[in-house]
């Protein structure tokens, strides 16, 4: 077996886990992207040899989506897109002083939704491979609008005030260039605006300086002290949340195996589906559901093996990260595409026993470091604050190397404080500006692919199996949560 | 907007006079390689397997930053914001070259100096497995009788795409409907979907896929068949008359901004041609389906000029183009 080969070596072992050690703390600091660090990894590995570059890009791949879960968590401070759900539920555990819990789960439930991604990649890439080419444009418009009916959930108290803040999101997602025809969008004539304004710099803004500005009034306050005795959950624990954390993982792989969607929408998804299939959560969602915290973290963990398959099938990229190891492999002479399998089945074994092996360093690491990355949330907060201000600078600046992102960052942290305090909520501002452009495009192509003719839409949306499953899971979803349908629900129950 | 104009002039000029000191040394410092388009593309995957060659020459370090947007106009806005001194490359692709006459920006690659073309791609034209046509004629014939029937991946004006098609347009009237996509990736996907049946791509995008056979090659745009593509007929066995425009198609090159000194030049085309001769990098070009070049100088120059002036003049023929070429002096072909 080839996939034995990523282990029997100490080098690439070695590589591997420092690689996923250093994965975690990239992953942790917003703005120190995954990307970002693979991307630097690439000239720095050029002279190694491929083997030995992969080894260290996979663990940082793998360490580095975990690692968004760790500030999430404890400062509500998403490390990188796909962990602005875990924020959702493990911040609010985190202030309740489970902190050390709430990482401890989020652990297992990445390592368990790593485990199933990379079974699927193992198993069955060119079956998965060939599903996710099925999906034509106006499946990713319904799985857009599957995501947006999650404002809802996100709105906290006033739907009113999380559908402005979801629409703002996907008024900010439209400026730039017209992903069609090119035509400038709320650009004002600036150059720095066409390629739009990056999600990410969104998030820090909002997340990271928000927070920070948000703690200046509460300088004074004591500091919650965090439990950090109980980490490792319980084995009945596990159990009852396992198959919760599977049909998570599930969703992970195929949001993520399709191209153009990554962890953050595969997070999204999974929170929608926790939140409908928990009868009685023992804390309502949004303030410290562990089944929330689980959903995600199996999730976006699951997306990384299921990003890997359109990679390493079809030679297309799942996400940005594997976009950046297709140039990897291409720059060491391997060329990752349909033939990748037939000609170098080692070299695909390869990348699954490295992300296997990855996947128990997560283990390792997750749980071994979490005593003292509990204590930095008991950090005084004027040494943590301007920590978090100069990370967020540095982050909005390392995105494109831009000067202009750090005024974004800026201005977006500004108005987040002055929303938070005014009561809007800020995550659907960031599923807007991270749903606009998956539903913008795909919404104009799949009318264009009609020749304009709403009518054949309709027929052809009918007409495909896959096509219907999502508009039923769509409509599912909105009727069962007007009132109409517990009145339906009633009636049945009386007869 | 002229305001900066002028700011810029000036600041340009302030360091043109002061940047001429101590250069005969060069390089005496980390170089600065700025990539126009982002991490993992072709842009970046082509300058990041050439240069760590040409830094063994140059004896300092190349880092190189990818600043993507703008169809490449920002990154060549930022090497010509910076002095002319040899201690920044523009690491790019074929796209400033229509920036002037699709009104992106004031600045293409007649304002620098080629250090080196080290590549070009030649397209092609690819169909899906199931299209009823295997060559171009039949493909003409079946969009006649199936007007707007057939759909076509389309990756923006001016992108190669819109060139291709407006070449083909010169001599056949065709009725396709065009669908958008941000990049040749997400189109070829599209295509081996069925969302799309068929569209221009050059040989390096698509070679994998047509020999695991997941999609077919129609038509090569050149005026000779291609070593990787046995057997399939150059389009100018069908339009003799596109010969003039060809062999045209996407490059590579590396440039630095006018009034570099002379001696840093000569020493980075030294380099830089050194490091495309490199085997291994030669061998990854091939493998890519794309065509060594490695030209500099005079030669550099004109195919520079040869490409703005038929991409320009067939961009603005076919009506899509902002500005006339012959605004900014470029010839017809």
């Amino acid at each position: 077996m080839y996939m034995l080969n990523a282990w029997v070596s100490l080098d690439y072992v070695l590589l591997t886990a420092l690689g996923t050690l250093l994965g975690i703390y990239v992953g942790a600091i917003p703005g120190l992207s995954v990307t970002m660090a693979v991307s630097i990894l690439i000239s720095f590995t050029f002279s190694w040899d491929i083997n030995n570059a992969l080894c260290l890009m996979i663990g940082i791949y793998m360490g580095g989506v975990y690692g968004g879960s760790r500030t999430a968590i404890l400062l509500n401070i998403p490390g990188a897109p796909a962990a602005i759900v875990t924020a959702l539920d493990g911040y609010p555990l985190a202030k309740k002083g489970l902190a050390g819990q709430a990482i401890g789960l989020s652990t297992i439930m990445s390592v368990i939704g790593g485990f199933v991604g990379i079974a699927v990649l193992a198993v069955a890439a060119p079956a998965v491979s060939d599903f996710a080419l099925l999906f034509q444009p106006r499946d990713y418009l319904l799985l857009g609008i599957m995501g947006i009916t999650l404002v809802g959930a996100l709105s906290g108290r006033s739907l009113i005030k999380g559908i402005f803040a979801g629409a703002l999101g996907i008024g900010i997602g439209t400026v730039g260039l017209d992903p069609l025809t090119a035509e400038e969008r709320f650009t004002f004539g600036y150059v720095e605006l066409w390629s739009g304004i990056s999600p990410v710099v969104v998030m820090i803004g909002l997340f990271g300086l928000t927070e920070a500005l948000v703690q200046l009034h509460n300088l004074d306050k004591a500091m919650i002290k965090q439990k950090v005795d109980k980490i490792v959950p319980k084995l009945g624990d596990i159990k009852k949340y396992l198959p919760l954390s599977i049909q998570s993982s599930f969703i992970g792989v195929v949001i993520g195996a399709l191209p153009g969607t990554g962890g953050e929408i595969a997070s999204l998804m999974a929170y929608d589906h926790a939140r409908r299939v928990t009868k009685k959560p023992e804390v309502p969602f949004g303030e410290g559901a562990k089944e929330g915290l689980i959903a995600a973290e199996s999730s976006n963990n699951a997306a990384v093996g299921g990003a890997f398959i359109p990679m390493l099938t079809l030679g297309i990229p799942g996400d940005a990260v594997t976009a950046v190891f297709i140039g990897a492999l291409f720059i060491h002479g391997v060329n990752p595409g349909p033939l990748l399998i037939e000609t170098r089945p080692d070299m695909f074994w390869f990348i699954v026993g490295t992300l296997l092996l990855a996947n128990v360093f997560l283990l390792i690491f997750g749980l071994t470091g979490i005593k003292v990355f509990s204590k930095i949330i008991q950090c005084p907060k004027g040494i943590l604050i301007p920590i978090i201000f100069l990370l967020s600078i540095v982050g909005a600046y390392s995105i494109h190397n831009s000067v202009s992102d750090i005024w974004w960052m800026l201005a977006f942290g500004v108005m987040g404080y002055f929303m938070r305090r005014h009561g809007y909520p800020l995550s659907p501002i960031i599923l807007g500006v991270i749903l606009s452009h998956l539903m913008d495009e795909n919404w104009r192509r799949a009318i264009l692919v009609e020749r304009n003719d709403l009518g054949a839409f309709w027929a052809n949306l009918f007409s495909s199996p896959l096509s219907l499953t999502l508009l039923f899971i769509i409509v599912f979803v909105a009727l069962s949560s007007t009132p109409f349908w517990r009145i339906l629900k009633q009636k049945i129950s009386r007869k | 907007m002229k305001i900066k104009n002028l700011l810029l002039g000036s600041l340009t000029s302030i360091a043109l006079v002061t940047s001429g000191q101590s250069l005969a040394d060069y390089p005496n410092k980390d170089i600065q390689g700025i990539i126009m388009w982002g991490a993992g593309g072709s842009t970046d995957s082509v300058m990041r397997s050439v240069t760590p060659y040409a830094e063994e020459k140059l004896g300092v370090d190349v880092i190189m930053t990818n600043r993507s947007g703008g169809v490449g106009a920002i990154a060549t806005k930022y090497v010509y914001s910076q002095k002319s001194d040899g201690y920044t490359l523009l690491m790019g692709a074929e796209n400033p070259q229509m920036h002037k006459v699709l009104g992106l920006s004031s600045i293409d690659y007649s304002d620098m100096i080629p250090i080196n073309i080290l590549a070009r791609g030649t397209p092609i034209i690819v169909a899906n497995n199931d299209a009823p046509y295997n060559t171009f004629e039949e493909f003409v014939a079946y969009v006649k009788a199936h007007p707007g029937e057939v759909r076509t991946g389309m990756t923006g004006n001016g992108g190669l795409t819109s060139i291709v098609l407006a070449m083909l347009e010169s001599q056949v009237k065709l009725d396709l409907t065009p669908v958008p996509y941000n990049g040749d990736g997400p189109a070829l996907t599209a295509l081996q979907s069925g969302t799309i049946d068929v569209m221009s791509s050059v040989i390096g995008a698509a070679l994998d896929h047509i020999q695991a056979g997941r999609m077919k090659v129609i038509s090569v745009i050149d005026a000779k068949e291609n070593n990787l593509l046995p057997g399939i007929a150059p389009i100018t066995d069908t339009y003799p008359k596109l010969s003039s425009y060809l062999p045209w198609g996407p490059f590579f090159g590396i440039f630095v901004k006018k009034g570099t000194p002379k001696e840093a030049i000569d020493k980075l085309v030294a380099a830089f041609h050194a490091a495309a001769e490199n085997e291994s990098f030669k061998q990854l070009m091939a493998k890519r389906g794309f065509e060594i070049m490695n030209e500099s100088g005079a030669s550099a120059e004109a195919f520079l000029e040869r490409y703005r002036s038929v991409s320009s003049w067939i961009v603005y023929d076919s009506g899509f183009s902002k500005k006339s070429p012959a605004d900014f002096n470029i010839p017809r072909p």
